[in-house]
């Protein structure tokens, strides 16, 4: 700790001692600097306007100017050594000085009149060549002489070259006399190019010395000149368009180029169009956007489902029963919905496909497809982004590319007895990536298996048939998820049939009474989980019913009766294992919970208008469910999210849900059956409930 | 054919708040226009020069990118501007609170 005290110690002293050394120098330097201002002065005096200040001194009656040097001089205690000052640019000054004093000094010794050198040293005339337009920039002050050097660095140096300057800063050491000159410039030339600091400096300069050291490149400045030209000749041309401009306009109009820009711009504006969101919205006025907000999504929270927009399109779809819904798996926003005929409009295409798209709120179409037959079922090309496929009233199955400009069919399966030769009611596209197919099924029992890439004929044809004589009058199919080779039919007859698709025993294999009625729709259950599930179907008819069945057995799990019309479609949700939309024509909309509660829905809603609903499809999220109806509107419904997402154990309450209907149903069968013997009494004791 | 871009254009003027519809051509020359001939002309002229510039101003950014959507918001109005290789799509609109 000593140590470093002593270490202190020194460090200060030395501090110390450098401060001191600092100021004493400090000290000297002003001294001589004073002492030298003092010798300046005095010489310059001397020199210049002495004999001008003699004159006016004595004139005033005051001591002649040297007489008062001669005082200053005695007072000063100059050396003569030290008017040697270094300045070697004042030798004469000094002499002269030392003349003056050395005189009273001395004795007054004779003074002479000398005559001064005086050396006139022309400047410099440095030729300037500029690598530039010689034109004149707009703007540009005139120019006493003919160098039009205007963007050099030199610019304006010439400009009062003939006014002679003062080397002030000391800028050129190299001028031995102090009266000797460089040709400065004063600074204030408008039509400099470049910063103004830099080019003062450079005007101070003696001619031939850059600033840098080396030679700057500065950008030549393009000749401002062609500003009117140009205008004038838009205005021409444009006047010569307007002349010839009606028929090119519609030349251009019918070209294909501007089709197809209109139609993708178009949509593209229509969408910005829609997006009605104010950047600009001020909280602090209102506050209303805010709670709006809030306020909604209470209502939201509270209503579980509730209807957030309707697609529909005055020319395409008014009037027109909606006969299918399908997603796109490429693009989840995507909605594809196809359409009946029209009796208000006998002249349109009897077809219509219409794409909607979910997520813009432009109230159009994204695409309108038609074509000449009705079409009754509609799918998107599963593995193939750009392909719609729809099945039609005659029988024909009709491919639309969307990237083709064209509203109609690019391919058609052709109307022979090799296909279908009745309304094609059922189309999916099952299979994988690879090894896909495209099944469709037609009210007259035929099933056709279809390869995309050749839909000149179909590559298998199935015909259902019951027991070898009964063809099956198809209206509603669906297979299940996991069990690809296999189907569950609907038919008119109001029985379910289920068979395999290819294999050894292609057909129908089996056959279930179902309902009383034609059956309306088929799902096979849709969201995977860690339970199998998939042998879960539901069945919906004019019966006022829907049912619950599984594949592995004949009679229904349960049977739902809640409605009091022709149930039109039930569909299974993709994501919640328990949850089903079934819609009805009475425009009823229900939403199932089998986890919740097997007597009622869960949540219901009713469509004003008075429009029946004709199909219910579930977005592949699970969030959405579209339910279209036969006056073409398609009414786009939202769920809450506690009812669409399905928690982890949603997949074991519903076999347990599954397992407590079978037992009720068996209760059921043993309390309707008389009891034969003690086992059932039992049974039935064991549940005095029954 | 034609009958879809003018149904287009038609049906973009009808929307909510449009005051306007111009399409231009490769030389700054409206080909089609739901406005007056003069105000066409300007809107044309003026916003084929500044889609020049903005398409400029990307491509310098990112030599790959290129310009698809440009819009104005200005105190009294809106001008959206889809630009392609050889047409241009200008909509003005009116904001709509």
């Amino acid at each position: 700790m000593s140590d470093r005290k002593a270490e202190l110690e020194r460090k200060k002293a030395k501090l110390r001692a450098i401060r001191e050394d600092k100021d004493r120098r400090r000290r000297e330097k002003e001294q001589k600097d004073a002492e030298e201002a003092l010798q300046r002065a005095s010489a310059t005096s001397s020199l210049d306007s002495r004999r001008d200040i003699d004159e006016m001194l004595s004139s005033l009656g005051v001591a002649p100017v040297k007489d008062v040097l001669s005082s200053l001089s005695s007072m000063t205690s100059l050396s003569p050594p030290q008017t040697a000052s270094p300045d070697a640019s004042l030798p004469h000054t000094d002499k002269a000085s030392l003349q003056l004093q050395g005189g009273p000094k001395k004795q007054p010794q004779e003074l002479q009149v000398v005559f001064v050198q005086s050396t006139d040293i022309p400047p410099k005339e440095t030729v300037i060549y500029t690598k530039q337009t010689q034109t004149t920039t707009s703007g540009v002050t005139e120019l006493r002489d003919g160098c039009s050097s205007n963007a050099s660095p030199l610019a304006g140096y010439m400009e009062d070259w003939w006014r002679p300057r003062k080397d002030e800063y000391n800028l050129n050491p190299g001028l031995e006399w102090e009266d000797e000159f460089t040709v400065l410039t004063f600074d204030g030339d408008v039509a400099r190019q470049g910063d103004d600091e830099e080019a003062a400096f450079h005007g101070k300069l003696p001619p031939g010395i850059l600033p840098h050291g080396l030679p700057t490149v500065k950008e030549v400045q393009p000749a401002v000149t062609d500003a009117p030209v140009e205008k004038k000749d838009e205005e021409k041309e444009k006047k010569a368009v307007r002349e010839l401009s009606a028929d090119e306009k519609q030349t251009i109009m019918l070209s294909a180029e501007f089709q197809r820009f209109m139609s993708r711009a178009g949509r593209v504006i229509e969408r910005a169009l829609a997006e009605s969101v104010d950047i600009y919205t001020d909280y602090t006025g209102g506050g209303d956007g805010e709670n709006a907000l809030y306020s909604k999504g209470d209502d939201k929270s509270a209503a579980r489902l509730s209807l957030v927009r309707t697609f529909e399109e005055e020319r395409w779809s008014r009037g027109r029963c909606v006969t299918c819904l399908d997603w796109s798996t490429f693009h989840p926003e995507l909605v594809l919905a196809s359409y009946y005929n029209s009796d208000d409009a006998p002249h349109d295409p009897d077809g219509v496909c219409l794409v909607w798209n979910t997520k813009f709120k432009k109230t159009t179409p994204e695409d309108i497809f038609h074509c000449q037959s009705a079409v009754m079922s509609a799918t998107f090309a599963r593995f193939h982004p750009n392909l719609i496929l729809g099945g039609t009233y005659s029988g024909q199955i009709v491919l639309w590319d969307n990237r083709v400009q064209k509203r109609t069919p690019v391919q058609r399966t052709p109307l022979s007895s090799v296909a279908h030769t009745h309304p094609v009611y059922c189309l999916s596209v099952i299979g994988s990536q690879n090894a896909h197919n495209l099944i469709s099924v037609s009210t007259d029992g035929r099933l056709c298996s279809w390869s995309l890439d050749m839909l000149s004929q179909p590559q298998e044809t199935l015909e259902l048939q019951h027991r070898q004589a009964k063809p099956v009058a198809v209206t509603c199919m669906d297979c299940p998820q996991t069990m690809l080779n296999n189907f569950v039919l609907g038919s008119e007859d109001g029985n379910v049939y289920t068979g395999c698709l290819y294999g050894q025993r292609a057909g129908v294999t089996e056959c279930v009474e179902a309902h009383a009625g034609p059956l309306t729709g088929v799902s096979c259950h849709a969201a995977a989980g860690p339970v199998d599930l998939a042998h879960l179907y539901l069945t919906c008819s004019v019966d006022w019913s829907v049912k619950l069945w599984s594949l592995k057995e004949s009679k229904p799990l349960y049977s739902f009766e809640d409605n009091g019309d022709y149930l039109v479609d039930v569909r299974w949700s993709p994501a919640h294992p328990a949850l089903f939309a079934a819609a009805d024509a009475a425009s009823r909309l229900d939403l199932w919970n089998l986890n919740r509660d097997t007597e009622v829905p869960i949540a219901s809603v009713q469509a004003e208008g008075g429009a029946a609903f004709s199909r219910v499809s579930w977005s592949p999220a699970g969030s959405l469910v579209t339910a279209g109806d036969d006056r073409g509107k398609i009414s786009v419904y939202e769920l809450a999210e506690q009812v669409w997402s399905p928690r982890h154990d949603e997949w074991n309450k519903l076999v347990y849900t599954l397992q407590e209907l079978r037992n009720n149903q068996a209760d059921d069968d043993a309390a309707l059956s008389p009891p034969p013997s003690l086992s059932s009494i039992a049974s039935i004791a064991s549940n005095p409930l029954r | 054919m034609a009958n879809e871009a003018e149904d287009t254009i038609r049906k973009l003027s009808t929307y909510k708040g449009v005051v306007g519809v111009v399409v231009v051509n490769g030389e700054g020359i409206p080909i089609k226009t739901t406005l007056d001939n003069h105000i066409s002309v300007q809107y044309a002229g003026l916003l084929t020069a500044l889609v020049d510039k903005a398409k400029t101003v990307v491509r310098d950014l990112d030599p790959s990118n290129d310009l698809t959507f440009l819009r104005i918001r200005s105190k009294k109005s809106e001008v959206m501007v889809a630009p392609d290789k050889e047409f241009i799509l200008i909509v003005v609109q009116n904001p709509v609170e």
